[in-house]
């Protein structure tokens, strides 16, 4: 075998202003950079990463016909995009430019605190892997492959139907998954909606009901995505289509069967436990697609073998006991996580009593009452008596803000509480008393602020503190709380009717799961993470699939739409091209594990 | 009040002990304040107002409060603290450094003299012992050597009576 041309390295040493060389001797770093195997150059820049500092090692590149270079500066998620960019443009291959992080070991508070002799030794060494990784590396085949121009979207919430629709109006074949029978996700449960109190389901129904239409969407309900194999461009997905035992195509949501079905059970998802539905259902009147799904948990065809008698009723034939689960397998370029949020289940917090005391709720359970479509018409009666409560307490963070249960602030749950203060006096219970004993009142946000002065003026009282704990009279169900009050310094005994718990938002469940599906990593909290906190918020740590809305984290409907248009926008960037490069490799790598299959 | 003549040396003394770190994390929701019992008796025992007297450095106001010596110890403050702030332990802190600067009450020194003399809180009077007796139950045994053992290790019997408090 002939002998390799010796590579010629470039070393670019970046000062980062004072950041990096207020802690560390550059001039020694230089000096010892040259003495690295391979190291034919080397220079320092101000700030390699400027206009300057990238002509300078651009020159340098012409001038001493350098092959390979390396940058010492900041993080490569940050910056190696440009240094790659700034070779390339100098006739370097992309893949022989790399950049190691000299800064994290002179930022560790400021560079004054820093321990120059460590500082040095780390970047020294960090240096001479690099050149030696640059010295050694070969050429990564790039394949070009063709890229299928179709989505999967993961959720029908507001997010995910947002995404879905942008992508199918851009022309992408568009298949949003949705595990439950209908789209629609939390917003078409919430009733009204801050900071415009606009009806929810009002204003999502354009969206689901296009979505329902549109001539590039595919709605795949009652389904679940089971397997993910592939990369960018080609994603091979494996979708679970559970049975609905309701033919679709025949189903014209008539209702018939639900009337005639002999079984009542207590609905879970749809009413939040307060209201009941039939064993076979349609979520509710704006459901997409509005048709009938059958709980064979619940039904008594499936559990004693009799009954039967929607099947009887039903004018067009379209109950199918016989359905099975489908397996569906589909190409698809790009993945949107959009798969939402749950409400904090607040039992562990038995201080408060939740499980134990019927009338305290929490606010997702309000909405429902308040809802004039939900389980009680609109009429706010107390779960104990079916009484008109007189005087309401709602205790903010619930499992937010709280080291022992969630760290983080649910974001939400000041506005969502204030909107329910405001359903109540404007429209359901004037007379009401409504109580908020809160820690911070969070109101950031276009229109939030002039929201909370609205909640005032109605007479809504706020107390800067928190009950201890709840305890509840036996005998009447009423629930009684102290709170000390810091601004008459006084303890307040509070006697309520009703109290409504703000809970925090967690990861919706399954999240966990399909993170190992996707091979998307998780933050500490069970959200998805993002790629960059500030600058890809709704990238990935997988080239091609994107997170948006709740999925990423507590977020309202303001910013989940912002985040469902950058997810879609970003899908697009990446598929428009109608050709991908990516590694050889990873297109073998993934056709074997099509093939072990 | 002015914030010139207090200074933060006070919570950088009360924060140095190890069980205390957690105080600059509270961020006064009162949880502590509403299910304290004492506070519900005396509202001058306020575990919310006492934690921000310390980081504002209210060093005399707090050491010779007679308040602080008033925690039933029922550790409700902790429990339900949602920063796992241990108010309990920082109290302990204050009470600890109350009593070498000589504000210890009277009260809670003869009571620890009676521990140590008795093995229980109370003094064994011969009103007590007949109560017992009409009661059928057995005589007191006299076990203060051992609570005065244990107490001992603890320093608490070096604490004076000075008077203060």
């Amino acid at each position: 075998m002939p002998a390799e041309k010796e590579k010629r390295i470039g070393v670019f040493i970046c000062h980062c202003g004072k950041n990096i060389a207020g802690g560390l001797n550059i001039r020694d770093l230089v000096e010892s950079s040259k003495q690295v195997k391979g190291v034919s150059f080397v220079a320092e820049n101000k700030f390699s990463c400027s206009e300057d500092g990238q002509q300078d090692i651009q020159k340098a590149i012409h001038e001493q016909k350098l092959d390979r270079v390396v940058v010492a500066a900041c993080s490569p998620s940050l910056h190696l995009m440009t240094f790659q960019r700034c070779g390339e443009k100098a006739g370097i291959e992309p893949q022989f430019v790399d950049l190691v992080d000299i800064r994290k070991w002179t930022m560790h508070g400021s560079p004054q605190k820093t321990n120059p002799e460590e500082a040095f030794e780390q970047s020294k060494s960090l240096i001479e892997l690099a050149v030696k990784r640059m010295r050694l590396k070969r050429l990564i085949p790039m394949a070009e492959i063709k890229a299928e121009h179709s989505i999967l979207v993961i959720g029908g919430g507001v997010a995910g139907l947002e995404a879905g629709l942008d992508l199918a109006d851009k022309g992408y074949n568009v298949y949003i998954v949705e595990r439950l029978p209908t789209i629609g996700g939390k917003m078409a449960l919430l009733y009204k909606v801050f900071p415009t109190n606009d009806c929810a389901p009002c204003i999502l129904a354009p969206k689901t009901a296009y979505a329902n239409i549109h001539p590039h969407i595919t709605l795949l309900t009652n389904s679940e995505v089971k397997s993910v194999s592939g990369h960018v461009g080609n994603f091979n997905v494996n979708i679970l289509q559970n049975p609905r035992y309701v033919d679709l195509d025949k189903c014209t949501g008539c209702g018939e069967c639900v009337e005639k079905c002999p079984i009542k059970v207590k609905d879970e998802v749809f009413s939040a436990g307060l209201g009941e539905r039939k064993a076979i259902y349609i979520p509710y009147d704006q459901s997409i697609p509005k048709k009938a799904v059958i709980d064979a948990e619940n039904c008594l065809y499936f559990q004693k073998g009799v009954c039967r008698l929607c099947e009887k009723q039903c004018p067009t034939d379209a109950i199918n006991f016989d359905q099975k689960a489908n397996s569906v397998e589909i190409k698809v370029g790009a993945i949107i996580a959009a798969t939402g949020f749950d409400e904090y289940d607040p039992s562990p917090k038995s201080e408060y009593g939740y499980g134990r005391y019927s009338n305290v709720i929490t606010q997702f359970q309000l909405a429902r009452l308040l809802d004039i479509d939900g389980p009680t018409n609109g009429q706010l009666l107390r779960p104990s008596d079916g009484k008109e409560p007189k005087r309401i307490v709602m205790i903010q963070c619930v499992g937010s803000r709280d080291e022992k249960a969630n760290p983080y602030c649910s974001n939400i749950c000041c506005m969502y509480a204030l909107k329910h203060a405001q359903i109540i006096k404007e429209m359901v219970l004037p007379k009401a008393e409504i109580f908020i004993c809160f820690i911070d009142m969070r109101t950031v946000g276009k229109g939030f602020e002039e929201y909370y002065r609205r909640t005032r003026e109605l007479g809504v009282l706020f107390i800067r503190a928190r009950p201890s704990e709840i305890v509840q009279n036996t005998e009447t169900k009423n629930l009684s709380m102290k709170v000390d009050d810091p601004e008459i310094g006084r303890l307040l005994k509070l006697d309520a009717d009703l109290v409504v718990l703000s809970c925090a938002t967690v990861p919706s469940s399954g999240t966990q799961e399909l993170s190992q599906i996707l091979g998307v990593k998780l933050d500490g909290y069970g959200f998805f993470k993002e790629m960059h906190p500030k600058l890809r918020p709704v990238e990935t740590n997988v080239r091609g699939i994107y997170i948006c809305g709740s999925a990423q984290g507590p977020k309202d409907i303001p910013d989940s739409i912002v985040q469902a248009k950058a997810a879609a926008s970003c899908a697009d960037s990446e598929l428009r091209k109608s050709k991908i490069k990516i590694p050889q490799s990873l297109v073998r790598t993934s056709q074997l594990k099509k093939g072990d299959k | 009040m002015k914030l010139s003549e207090l200074g933060p040396e006070f919570k950088t003394e009360v924060m140095s002990h190890k069980e205390a770190e957690g105080l600059n994390l509270c961020f006064a929701c009162g949880t502590c304040t509403a299910g304290c019992p004492i506070h519900e008796i005396f509202y001058e025992y306020d575990p919310r107002k006492l934690a921000k007297m310390v980081k504002l450095g209210m060093r005399e106001e707090v050491l010779a409060s007679p308040y602080i010596w008033y925690c039933t110890t029922c550790r409700n403050c902790e429990q339900r603290c949602p920063q796992n702030v241990k108010f309990f332990d920082i109290l302990n802190v204050l009470k600890n450094m109350a009593a070498k600067e000589g504000y210890a009450p009277h009260s809670w020194i003869e009571q620890t003299k009676q521990i140590m003399k008795n093995g229980i809180i109370f003094s064994i009077t011969e009103e007590l012992k007949e109560k017992r007796r009409a009661l059928s139950l057995p005589a007191l045994k006299y076990n203060g050597e051992r609570a005065k053992k244990i107490l001992k290790l603890t320093g608490i019997d070096k604490v004076k009576d000075q008077g203060k408090a």
